[in-house]
């Protein structure tokens, strides 16, 4: 049957040629777009991962849905005792955050302020990567302020200039400080770099009365795709009803699901492409099989079952499909790892697009061999899909009918 | 004799029935695909540019220089009703509306964010862009101290309707003020800034609290189409910074540009493939008849009303299938606009993006213009390589053929 069914598609030229370069731009077409797709949503992601947000971050129930201070973690040193003994963190690091107003000589605007660690946020953000102008901070660094650079255009600043604090503290009471500012970062996040501030926190522990308290603490882990499990280790060994451990997944919940939707939107927009190829694949084959309805009655008439005329259509499919894949797919795929590792530049998308969360001018495809070989499977299966209704088609006629068709 | 000509291509046509009803089908369903997905996406990006329009910018916004770069009341419009008078009387102005901004820090008992409060006459934006039409929740009043909070800011604050807040800015003497405020209602503009950080308060009490006079603006926005208002305000107001809609949005200007360059690729690909389609078909059918081509071509019918009855055929065919993907996608079209692609699954993310969570499609006569000239255009080249070989028979040679 495989013979037969190799004689055929040289016979069909016509058929042959054009089911194979339909085949070839389907499975070029899909296996690139969902690389595209799948490579800047990750990106995205991992930019936003990258600047601030944790893998994972344990909070006290009720500061993300009520807030306040009742809800801050109150023993932060009985937290990371246990976090140190669980394979898979990397680094962790208390966070205090708070949002006050900050006035310069002339200007106020509202900041969020946030008492960090400087040494473990080298490791578990980009902040100090992200320096711009002056220093990042260090334990000694006092009333040093590290401030997003679009604040700081806001408040017309300086390195060096004062600027006064005023806010609230963890225990309500009132809060005014003077800083000075020491250094500036853009991390390309407009959002971020227009509203937040970061203090050393042995210096604001101080001040806003939060010694061993904080208002999260977040996890960075060896492996992101490990996060679940590493989640799980971390809820079992707080074992604490009052505290609760997030994934990004969590955390990020809105852009996850802007993803999904884009996802969404990119499936429908290329399963019109889909459609329409299937169709026109499948109405080359119908019409090569009812110009050989003759051919088939008669090889009913010597013997040939209904299974073996469907076992040589799908194998006149297979040869064409697995050789349109088998040209498409290595160019598809040295496409994708070529852009994984040369990312696409769009220059001023992330100025165009900064409202949305975008930081990057760079879109890199992503690089998943699981990705590709689904990709070419669905290929594949429209293809086989397309030969069912030939295959009835032929089935509609008895043997000795179909050696009469004219 | 035309008249046969017709006959004969409409019989032709249906010669092979499932083969003519598969090409149709193709095209209907293609066609009906593409229709709804051209509707969804322009639906998309129109519903966001009308809100956009209504809920801030209108069509032409003026503000004092420097305001949009510093964003500082310092820099305010001044005799702002004087410019509104005017502005009113310009030939082709729907609609006139002044307001008054600051950025702030915005606070309740538990959490704080930064916000901006905008000084509005409800009166005024409901004439100018039906801004009850945005309410999601509570009233449109802004009566003893009410304030309107967007969407994604009451979120992030966790309020309701009734919740105290206060909010903190620098007046326009540079003192720190503060004011409290109780949440009358929650709308959703579907414009990320305003549903992300607005507060509406009356305009009024936003004067007293900023120090500013009645007659002092920072925003002019200005309903009313044409480029003509447009060149009049620029001439008439040289000191204030005139901006149309797609100046003060150049994301939305790149994506209506990019929409119109995926539809055309997707027009240009898919009818791409849809040609291709027919063209089998077509080619195929005449290689069955070329006997009875042959024939007539041999009793003396002149190749031009092969050629017009071929060319019929396809005309036939693709009409048809245009005919069924307009059924289809009209349907499609009137169920997106009146019903919408409900992705209230995903309502966090798409109001964050400033979208809604049901998407509703738009009709424009324009698709199926611009779809029918395309058709007719793939089934008239689909018989262009066919004409070809029987332009070439050699009518004894085929009649003696074997089949």
């Amino acid at each position: 049957m495989f013979d037969f069914a190799l004689k055929n598609i040289f016979f069909y030229r016509g058929r042959s040629i054009t089911t194979f370069i339909l085949t070839f731009i389907s499975t070029m077409l899909f296996v690139v777009f969902i690389s595209w797709q799948d490579g800047s949503h990750k990106s995205m992601l991992e930019n936003s991962l990258k600047v601030y947000t944790g893998a994972i971050e344990v909070y006290h129930k009720g500061y993300r849905d009520v807030g306040g201070n009742e809800y801050l973690i109150r023993d932060v040193k009985a937290i990371t005792d246990r976090l140190s003994n669980i394979e898979g963190i990397e680094d962790f690091a208390a966070r205090y955050e708070t949002y006050g107003l900050l006035s310069s000589k002339e200007y106020s605007a509202a900041s969020m302020i946030a008492g960090i660690e400087p040494e473990k946020e080298k490791v578990l953000s980009s902040i100090a990567l992200a320096l711009r102008e002056g220093e990042f901070l260090n334990e000694g660094s006092g009333n040093c302020l590290y401030m997003g650079s679009e604040l700081v255009q806001k408040l017309k600043l300086e390195l060096g200039e004062e600027v006064s604090f005023v806010g609230g503290a963890s225990d309500d009471s009132f809060a005014a400080d003077i800083f000075k500012l020491c250094g500036t970062f853009k991390t390309g996040s407009f959002e971020f770099d227009s509203s937040a501030s970061f203090v050393s926190r042995s210096y604001f522990d101080e001040l806003m009365y939060a010694d061993n308290k904080a208002s999260y603490i977040t996890i960075k882990v060896k492996d992101l795709d490990d996060v679940d499990r590493v989640n799980r280790d971390i809820i079992k060994a707080l074992d604490d009803e009052d505290l609760e451990s997030l994934t990004w997944k969590t955390l990020m919940k809105s852009m996850v699901e802007a993803m999904e939707v884009d996802n969404v939107f990119g499936y429908i927009s290329l399963s019109l492409f889909l459609v329409v190829i299937f169709f026109v694949i499948m109405i080359y084959g119908f019409i090569n099989v009812s110009s050989r309805i003759k051919e088939f009655g008669v090889l009913r008439c010597i013997g040939l079952r209904k299974a073996n005329i469907f076992l040589l259509l799908v194998y006149e499919i297979l040869i064409l499909s697995t050789l349109a894949v088998a040209f498409a797919g290595p160019i598809a795929t040295s496409i994708c790892y070529y852009y994984s590792i040369n990312p696409v530049v769009i220059e001023g998308i992330a100025e165009m697009y900064k409202d949305y969360g975008i930081v990057s001018d760079e879109i890199p495809f992503d690089f998943n061999l699981f990705t590709v070989s689904w990709n070419i499977g669905v290929i594949y299966l429209l293809n086989f899909l397309s030969v069912i209704y030939p295959y009835f088609y032929i089935n509609s006629f008895r043997p000795i009918e179909a050696t009469r068709h004219v | 004799m035309y008249r046969l000509i017709l006959k004969m291509a409409w019989k032709n046509s249906f010669l092979r029935p499932a083969r003519t009803l598969l090409v149709i089908l193709m095209i209907a369903v293609s066609m009906s695909m593409m229709l709804g997905l051209q509707g969804l996406y322009d639906g998309m990006l129109k519903n966001m540019i009308e809100k956009n329009k209504r809920s801030d910018s209108g069509d032409i916004s003026l503000y004092a220089k420097e305001y949009r770069i510093e964003k500082d009341l310092k820099y305010r419009i001044k005799d702002a009703d004087a410019i509104k008078a005017e502005i009113e009387k310009v030939q082709g102005v729907k609609g006139v509306i002044l307001r008054i901004k600051a950025d702030g820090l915005i606070s309740t008992a538990r959490k704080s964010s930064f916000a901006s409060i905008y000084g509005i006459d409800l009166d005024e934006e409901e004439h100018f862009g039906k801004f009850s039409e945005f309410l999601k929740e509570g009233e449109n009043n802004l009566k003893k101290r009410g304030a309107i909070i967007g969407l994604e800011l009451a979120k992030t604050l966790k309020v309701r309707i009734g919740s105290k807040l206060v909010f903190s800015t620098q007046d326009s003497s540079g003192e720190i003020n503060s004011i409290a405020l109780r949440i009358r209602g929650i709308v959703q503009t579907t414009n990320i800034s305003l549903d992300n950080n607005a507060l509406f308060v009356d305009i009024k009490h936003v004067h007293k609290f900023l120090g500013t006079t009645s007659d002092e603006v920072t925003q002019i926005a200005v309903m009313g189409e044409g480029t003509q208002i447009y060149d009049t305000l620029k001439t008439n107001y040289p000191n204030l910074d005139v901006k149309s809609f797609l100046e003060l949005q150049p994301m939305i200007q790149q994506m209506q540009d990019m929409m119109v360059i995926f539809n055309s690729i997707t027009f240009f690909i898919v009818m791409s493939v849809v040609f291709i389609g027919i063209l089998g078909v077509m080619y195929v059918s005449i290689l069955d008849r070329i006997r009875e081509f042959g024939i007539v071509l041999g009793i003396g019918m002149q190749y031009k009303y092969i050629r017009l009855q071929i060319f019929m055929e396809a005309i036939f065919v693709g009409l048809l299938g245009y005919l069924g993907g307009a059924i289809l996608g009209t349907v499609l079209l009137i169920y997106l606009r009146d019903y919408g692609l409900d992705l209230s699954s995903f309502s966090d993310a798409l109001e964050m993006w400033g979208y809604e969570a049901v998407i509703t499609g738009t009709i424009k006569v324009s698709y199926f213009t611009s779809t029918f000239w395309a058709i007719i255009a793939a089934s008239c080249l689909s018989i262009l390589i066919p004409l070809r070989k029987i332009k070439k028979l050699n009518p004894i040679e085929v009649i003696k053929a074997e089949k």
